[in-house]
């Protein structure tokens, strides 16, 4: 893949655990899961348990203040936030000129989107025209855009979450052919209660979670590399899933693998990396819950923080869940 | 990359549905005869009732199952990209999948009736529900691609991009810059989109459909644009690989963000401006080269005259020779498949030298300069150049080459 030798030079998160990537390096070194909550529906009592983990308000200082972020869903005040912090962490006190931006996402702007539907279902002569346009999958990249004044390339890709390995890769089509000088690539997702109900439908002990992860790439720079791209290792089935994963594998120092807690969901790939020693494994979704579309983006926030503080090498296990499986090093 | 380095991409297959019709030849012979395609929403798809608009573009599907093994949950999109896709692969000479680096699609809701369904089941009953996560499952525009994928047994990267009505314009762009990359030798690209009630129920709230269900681009007094659904797609491959099979080439591609409005477009067209300027160059082309645009061409008051004003700009003293035209005057708006449709019928004009018509125009708006196409025309068609605009102020230019002789 293109992405390969990618500068990883800045980065930024919004997770369960706060509002910036520090945050979230010390609940996954800390090791404890965050606490879950009942996730509540707006109509009847669900007879069964669905569990949340969500992201705290927002500090003061990191809510936007700019007219587009008026009545935005979620999911863009996470990235935008995640994105800011990541500029900051490169060294740009303001948005650099050429800037690209790659959004990554799953479900999307699914607050606005139930809520328009409802009113759709109640009564559509007074669906409100407010809401509609914030529905859509590329808003939070338009908005984000508009408040970095990134005026050319700028892209949403949907699918699981390590599709942000196609948006890296298109990073770095568009840095090496000059479209951009520097490219934010963002995974994020936001919860709702449809979410959380249809992540319970796969393993009732699925906690649903929300955040966003942003990564400033660039070709050149002294953050760490993208190294050593395995995928996509494309399947149509979990049989051929399992038999994929074990090509992921790949020697590093730490290990951020995607395992979630659920024994059966998580064996293919604990079996695929069980012949490798590793100072340290990390499996981020145990503590903050499955974020969806922002969880391969934390994932690689998180090794970047890593081969940052211990200059080493770090593996990210992308399996997915439906259609490929990806595997980086993020190194020094 | 120095854009005189800029490799050419070939195309070597395509296949269009469209409210117009399935496959090439229908579409064509609805070019031909101006034929428009409205007609009431039926109730068997979605209620219209409480909407000011009641009439769309429709594709009528065929009563077998399209995808095979997955039929179920196979929904109305992922059906009409079927399709196109098998007509490309046919038209490229190939029986399936193989030799494709990547599928590159565009789609601005997906599988989209799914998740209405899962909706309304959801609130209407707490319980769980054994179809829910089917549901849940194949709302998701990469498991309905990857399930398509599956009927061939191919297995390779599959990319979703969604910016909302460029989507499949953008996607067209993704592959040709992913084989500029070297990254891939062939790709198969493009976009699609189905009626969808929440969609639909948006626009009526924007008071973005026509209430006549006619709409009329670059009219003076036109009133909105009208719905539509289809799916397009283009198997794109490096130069060097089967050249002499080519049907056309791609020559530009060049996309940029409009930061105005979230869904109203820079009244002088900015980003449009940038993006015909920078896909006309890298083909190596002036405006004065290009003898056809497929417009954007909504038919809402605001898009038209930024377009216009847009084209007026870019073209400079070219413009009364530029030919253009709307083809969501006879199909309607096909969303994240219009970008790829429409680059699919600029192909089909290229090939067939004639141009198609902006439909339904009575008094043509002050703001065109242009040649405004009102009714099939035979001519010469060397270039064509294709405009998507969307939600979010994305906007996109491809920029098509006729088949070298």
């Amino acid at each position: 893949m293109n992405a390969a030798g990618l500068h990883i030079n800045g980065v930024g998160a919004v997770s369960p655990a706060g509002w910036s990537a520090p945050d979230l390096l010390r609940v996954v070194r800390a090791g404890e899961a965050l606490p879950a909550a009942n996730c509540t529906r707006p109509k009847a009592e669900r007879p069964w348990e669905c569990q949340v983990r969500t992201v705290p308000p927002a500090p003061p200082e990191k809510q936007v203040r700019h007219p587009r972020f008026r009545r935005v869903s979620a999911i863009s005040r996470y990235a935008a936030a995640a994105c800011l912090e990541a500029l900051k962490d490169a060294g740009f006190d303001t948005p650099p000129p050429r800037l690209g931006i790659l959004f990554v996402m799953m479900n999307g702007c699914v607050n606005y989107t139930g809520r328009f539907y409802q009113e759709v279902l109640d009564n559509p002569a007074q669906a409100s025209p407010l809401i509609f346009p914030e529905t859509v999958f590329n808003a939070p990249a338009s908005h984000i855009a508009a408040l970095l004044g990134a005026d050319g390339a700028v892209s949403t890709i949907i699918g699981n979450a390590n599709a942000v390995m196609e948006a890296l890769d298109m990073a770095a089509v568009w840095l090496r052919g000059g479209v951009c000088d520097h490219c934010l690539v963002v995974g994020a997702e936001e919860c709702d209660w449809l979410s959380a109900e249809a992540l319970s439908y796969y393993h009732a002990s699925y906690v649903a979670s929300e955040g966003a992860g942003a990564l400033l790439v660039s070709l050149g720079g002294n953050g760490p590399r993208l190294q050593s791209i395995t995928g996509p290792l494309s399947y149509h089935s979990w049989r051929e899933r399992g038999e994929a994963l074990p090509q992921l594998v790949t020697h590093a120092s730490i290990l951020i693998d995607d395992r979630g807690g659920i024994a059966k969901h998580d064996a293919a790939e604990a079996a695929a990396w069980s012949g490798m020693a590793f100072q340290a494994v990390h499996s981020p979704k145990t503590l903050l819950g499955e974020s969806m579309g922002a969880s391969a983006s934390l994932h690689l926030v998180l090794a970047t923080l890593e081969c940052r503080e211990q200059q080493a090498a770090v593996a990210v296990s992308l399996p997915g869940s439906n259609s490929a499986a990806y595997a980086c090093v993020v190194g020094c | 990359m120095s854009e005189s380095h800029l490799q050419r991409i070939a195309i070597t297959g395509a296949g269009i549905v469209s409210p117009l019709g399935i496959g090439w030849k229908a579409n064509e012979a609805s070019f031909e005869a101006d034929r428009r395609a409205f007609k009431p929403v039926p109730v068997e798809l979605f209620e219209v009732d409480g909407f000011v608009a009641k009439t769309a573009g429709m594709v009528d599907l065929p009563d077998e199952p399209v995808l095979k093994k997955k039929p179920a949950y196979a929904d109305r999109g992922t059906q009409m990209l079927m399709l196109a896709v098998r007509e490309a692969l046919a038209q490229s000479g190939r029986m399936n999948l193989d030799g494709i680096d990547a599928m590159i699609i565009g789609t601005s809701a997906g599988a989209m009736s799914l998740g209405e369904t899962y909706f309304e089941n959801a609130v209407s009953d707490p319980k769980r529900q054994p179809r829910q996560l089917s549901l849940a499952e194949h709302y998701q525009p990469q498991r309905q691609i990857n399930d398509l994928a599956a009927e061939f047994g191919w297995r390779g990267p599959i990319i979703v991009i969604s910016n909302a009505c460029a989507s499949g314009a953008n996607a067209i762009g993704w592959g040709v810059e992913m084989i500029r990359s070297g990254r891939a030798k062939r790709v198969l690209a493009g976009g699609y989109d189905a009626l969808a009630r929440l969609v639909f129920a948006g626009f009526d709230s924007l008071k973005a459909l026509a209430p006549s269900g006619i709409p009329r681009p670059f009219d003076a007094a036109r009133d909105g644009l009208a719905l539509g659904e289809g799916a397009a797609v283009m198997i794109l491959e490096a130069e060097d690989v089967r050249q002499s099979a080519a049907l056309g080439e791609v020559t530009g591609y060049a996309t940029a963000t409009d930061l105005h409005h979230l869904t109203q477009p820079d009244p002088e067209g900015k980003a449009a401006i940038r993006t015909m300027t920078q896909a006309t160059r890298q083909s190596g082309l002036t405006p004065a080269d290009i003898d056809y645009i497929n417009s954007h061409g909504t038919g809402t008051p605001f898009n038209d005259v930024a377009e216009a004003q847009a084209i007026a700009t870019w073209a400079g003293e070219a413009v009364p020779r530029i030919a253009v035209s709307s083809t969501k005057s006879a199909m309607g708006h096909l969303l994240g498949g219009a970008g790829a449709v429409e680059a699919v019928i600029c192909l089909m004009a290229l090939q067939g030298q004639w141009m198609p018509a902006s439909l339904n125009v009575r008094e043509v708006d002050p703001a065109v300069q242009f040649d405004l196409v009102r009714s099939f025309r035979r001519a010469r068609v060397e270039h064509a150049l294709t405009n998507s605009f969307g939600f979010g102020g994305t906007n996109a230019t491809l920029v098509l080459k006729r088949r070298s002789a």
